[in-house]
């Protein structure tokens, strides 16, 4: 699993701030669309490209719901996403130790 | 779907070097901790609160400071005292329920329900502690026993509600700080008007304090252990 190879999916920049985001949630918490958009300062047509990719990977799950009239989407890491990071940040932290030695 | 918008897509998925990335994710969180409430804003405007309001009120009751008018009974603090000492705490109030909002607008999920008990908690735990004083009165409790019954059924409520989210939350500093306000509870009402106020002001506010200085150091190892 963590043998120095990255995770093509998370290893990307867009992709990885928006993972890096959704994991600063407590598990099986969720964020809406716009508050996500703005933390990570893209545009709503990038995000929601990355979200497709992140989607189709089985790591984050849309969700479209409705708050009165208003529609609302809220995105949350799958426990397989959380995972995913969890792993990746430890083939970077070992790719790093090895440089380092 | 995607292809349209795959120019300024690749643009942003240039390949990452291995401390590139970590320095992404750090950042990143960094500015997704906004997504989590502040703890030492939190204790802090508590701890200023208490502080400065139960010192005043400890120094008015003495005849210290400010003026008192006869009609006072020994003890017994100032009109004004009272009213700094209360704005401090709306002040307080206010400033907690704003931050928590804003922090947790468009957050959903199990930690919601959570916090929303919790912060359900603090509403019942004040409001029966309002009816029972309200009883006490009512059962001729004088100004004297009312003013210990009401500084000890606070600092009752606020201990056993900051033991219930340090168990909550797992923070062991919650808890601690939790059982350290019961035990102000308990000096607080054996010290005897007017020291009670001074009890509450010094050890009372003086614990919030701590807890703030304690929070904002370990934000700072941990942002220092980040970057090493």
């Amino acid at each position: 699993m963590t043998d120095g190879t990255l995770d093509p999916v998370i290893h990307a920049q867009a992709r990885l701030r928006v993972v890096a985001t959704l994991a600063v949630l407590p598990t099986g918490d969720e964020l809406a669309f716009p508050r996500l958009r703005k933390l990570l300062d893209m545009t709503a047509g990038n995000l929601s490209t990355h979200l497709r990719k992140l989607e189709d990977a089985g790591y984050v799950a849309v969700t479209k719901t409705h708050e009165g009239r208003t529609p609302v989407t809220y995105i949350g890491l799958t426990p397989r996403g959380r995972r995913a990071f969890e792993e990746y940040t430890e083939s970077l932290a070992q790719l790093l130790r090895g440089a380092g030695a | 779907m995607a292809t349209p918008l795959s120019p300024p897509d690749d643009a942003e998925d240039a390949p990452l070097d291995p401390a590139a990335s970590m320095r992404l994710i750090q950042a990143q969180q960094e500015r997704a901790q906004s997504l989590e409430v502040d703890g030492r804003l939190l204790y802090g405007v508590w701890g200023v609160a208490w502080f400065v309001g139960y010192l005043l009120l400890f120094g008015s009751a003495r005849g210290d400071i400010g003026p008192r008018g006869p009609e006072l009974g020994e003890n017994e603090p100032a009109g004004w005292a009272f009213a700094v000492y209360g704005s401090l705490l709306i002040g307080a109030l206010v400033v907690t329920l704003v931050h928590v909002m804003v922090r947790c607008r468009g957050i959903r999920g199990a930690s919601a329900l959570t916090g929303a008990m919790y912060g359900w908690s603090w509403f019942l735990g004040f409001g029966a502690m309002g009816a029972v004083l309200a009883g006490l009165a009512r059962a001729g409790a004088d100004g004297e026993l009312m003013g210990l019954a009401s500084n000890a059924l606070a600092s009752l409520v606020v201990g056993l509600i900051y033991l219930s989210g340090g168990a909550l939350w797992r923070t062991k500093r919650l808890y601690v700080l939790g059982a350290w306000i019961l035990c102000v509870a308990a000096v607080a009402t054996f010290a005897g008007l007017p020291t009670t106020y001074l009890v509450m002001g010094a050890l009372g506010g003086g614990g919030f304090l701590v807890l703030m200085a304690v929070e904002h150091v370990l934000r700072v190892r941990a942002r220092r252990a980040i970057d090493r």
